[in-house]
């Protein structure tokens, strides 16, 4: 939503411990970056947000993560308005945590398409109160009877996060061109946002895919960046066409080397599946999971900690090479990547 | 020694396009060939996690190394050298025209128009080509709860033709889904429930046109009829029309059955073995190769 602003945000560098304490509370309503497990995920701040206690989440976000697994895993996930209830893809499709939670009645699911969710966040970040989209005429994500916000009574009006209807159908009154939804902006409290390089004041870039990144940061009202690594703010200006965040959306930044562990950062490092199909073995059975806990979560003094507890092996591992992105040492399945010059389809195509 | 990559690339149009024979190759192998056989070479392919994703690349290296493809993340024409786990994985990045997010792949592309070629999954599907991939039983409280839509209704509904690869069950191939998620031809009216046409639902949208064009099973391919109805083309090795009918649970019309779905050719076995899934990602182990092929690529 538009929040006329009086002056420029001044941004704060502390531990992460200080952000979770700062900008997490129960019943907050806040969105997480990267894409499913695997991409930029801000688990240590998630982590640290379960090791805290915060309780009666409402997230918002289009689709679950190592962060929403995590915070499902101790149920403080209370409302979650999304449209991918997964989080690991091919490493552990369906998220357990989530589906127990669910089906004992302990939360709120609304559902919504991936389209939808990007362009309510866009229709957040610049500051529209709704957008059109030509989301599916005939699906059940636009049934009058589906909507479990409304059938909670929670579209009230008194929570100003929760938009009073689901989606409004409408005739294109513009040009005619057919019956088009109308989607509520999402405009959440707090963007969390992992990031390759913050610079000190506060712009911010990654390499590899944006997904809706830049559109939370500036949908929520405020944004805490973790980044694998803080630079001079005057580096992060050499290149500024590199840069996806500016400075003055920020609020908070917090430097986590391995933040996104399990996911990956591309350029640093990748996603560890071996560990995400651990976690999703764990997550099938309470005492598996609790026992996982304790030893992942509860268990060490801090996220520094947790990393070393990874061991130097994984870690070398999972190191990205600087010029694919990704790493070729990971063992992923059965057998190790093969060396490779160029792909395959760019031989056979002739570019 | 083994040989690199490069050697292997070499070998390719050496290797025979002869169809294997039955034993020969593995059923996920034969489903991710059937997918490449839909991707024609100036498809712009949008495509989901899994198997569709094995498939476009497959077809990417054999019948459409043009073929565009997009993947949800906001990769534009990733060329691929392993085997992503995840639509944003780096991999399917790789060599990519572009690389942006969610509005791009779902408003610029998608929404524009330029997808010309969809490939989903799902957990069940109606005779229309509707698909549910969120819940069974009550909605509310559910016997099962899938992950929901993520891409699968934009993509299923705004690409111009969409193929479903899908599990094939008698309680998955239904009548009418207990929860569409994504519409096929017809759509249920919540109102007067009834069946009402995607052309009359979507009329003057610039995606009334648009809908499923194919489903792969582990037992058959499908098509569509120009009422929007599901046939049976063709069902896989091994498999017969009874086999089909008895796993299906509405009326299918099996009258235009052309026969068995082809088999894969050892050309395209060596491509999905040594370049798309070598590292046994998707499929479950490495077959063996008929010794005069093995010949072919140890000699």
């Amino acid at each position: 939503m538009p929040r006329i602003r009086g002056k420029a945000k001044k941004v704060q560098m502390m531990t992460l411990e200080e952000a979770v304490k700062k900008y997490m509370h129960d019943g907050i309503q806040c969105a997480f970056s990267g894409f499913t497990g695997f991409n930029r995920n801000p688990m240590a701040f998630a982590w640290e947000t379960a090791r805290q206690g915060i309780k009666d989440i409402h997230v918002i976000d289009r689709h679950g993560s190592n962060c929403t697994w995590l915070l499902n895993a101790i149920g403080a996930i209370k409302i979650y308005e999304t449209d991918w209830m997964g989080w690991g893809e091919m490493a552990g499709k369906l998220d357990i945590n989530l589906e127990r939670t669910y089906k004992a009645g302990k939360m709120i699911l609304e559902d919504y398409s991936h389209g939808a969710m990007a362009m309510r966040f866009l229709a957040g970040a610049i500051g529209a109160p709704f957008i059109p989209y030509y989301a599916p005429l005939g699906s059940d994500l636009y049934n009058p009877d589906y909507d479990a916000l409304g059938r909670a009574g929670l579209r009230d009006g008194k929570n100003p996060r929760i938009a009073k209807k689901k989606f409004i159908q409408i005739e294109d009154p513009f040009f005619g061109d057919g019956d088009v939804v109308m989607l509520p902006a999402a405009r959440p409290e707090l963007a969390i946002i992992h990031v390759a390089q913050v610079g000190d004041k506060g712009t911010a870039k990654w390499r590899g895919v944006g997904t809706i990144d830049k559109e939370i940061s500036f949908a929520c009202d405020k944004v805490v960046i973790t980044a694998e690594e803080v630079v001079p703010e005057a580096e992060m200006r050499k290149n500024p066409e590199a840069n996806q965040i500016p400075f003055f959306t920020v609020d908070a930044i917090v430097e986590v080397p391995w933040g996104a562990f399990p996911s990956g950062v591309p350029f640093y490092y990748d996603y560890d599946a071996p560990f995400m199909r651990e976690m999703d073995k764990a997550s099938r059975n309470e005492a598996d999971l609790k026992k996982w806990l304790d030893e992942w979560v509860f268990g060490p003094k801090n996220w520094e900690d947790f990393v070393i507890k990874l061991g130097a092996k994984r870690l070398l591992d999972l190191r990205a090479d600087s010029v694919t992105g990704y790493s070729t040492r990971m063992m992923r399945g059965k057998n190790p990547a093969p060396r490779m010059k160029m792909p395959l389809s760019v031989a056979r195509s002739g570019f | 020694m083994a040989k690199t990559m490069e050697e292997l690339m070499e070998l390719i149009d050496n290797i025979p396009e002869e169809p294997a024979k039955p034993g020969e190759f593995i059923l996920p192998e034969l489903m991710g060939i059937a997918i490449a056989h839909e991707v024609l070479n100036d498809d712009i392919v949008f495509a989901g996690t899994g198997l569709p994703m094995v498939g476009i690349m497959a077809a990417n290296m054999l019948n459409a190394p043009n073929a565009t493809l997009i993947y949800e993340s906001g990769i534009c024409d990733g060329k691929t050298m392993h085997v992503p786990m995840s639509v944003s994985d780096q991999r399917a990045a790789n060599m990519s025209s572009s690389l942006g997010g969610l509005v791009d792949t779902f408003g610029y592309f998608l929404q524009q128009g330029f997808v010309t070629l969809g490939f989903l999954g799902g957990a069940a599907i109606d005779q229309y080509g509707g698909v549910n991939v969120t819940s069974i039983g009550d909605y509310y409280s559910p016997t099962h709860r899938f992950t929901g839509s993520g891409g699968n209704s934009d993509i299923g509904t705004m690409a111009k033709r969409t193929a479903f690869i899908i599990l094939q069950e008698k309680r998955r191939f239904l009548e009418r889904n207990e929860y569409t998620t994504t519409p096929g031809w017809w759509c249920w009216d919540f109102k007067t429930k009834e069946w009402k046409p995607k052309k009359e639902v979507w009329k003057g949208t610039p995606f009334a046109d648009c809908g499923p064009c194919a489903v792969v099973t582990n037992m058959a391919v499908y098509r569509f009829d120009e009422k929007g109805i599901m046939y049976l083309e063709t069902y896989h090795p091994g498999v017969t029309v009874e086999k089909v009918l008895e796993n299906c649970s509405f009326d299918l019309n099996v009258s235009m059955v052309k026969g068995e779905t082809p088999r894969p050719t050892y050309r395209e076995l060596f491509v999905m073995r040594e370049f798309v899934d070598p590292e046994l990602i998707f499929l479950p182990a490495k077959t063996e190769y008929p010794p005069q092929i093995k010949a072919l690529i140890d000699g």
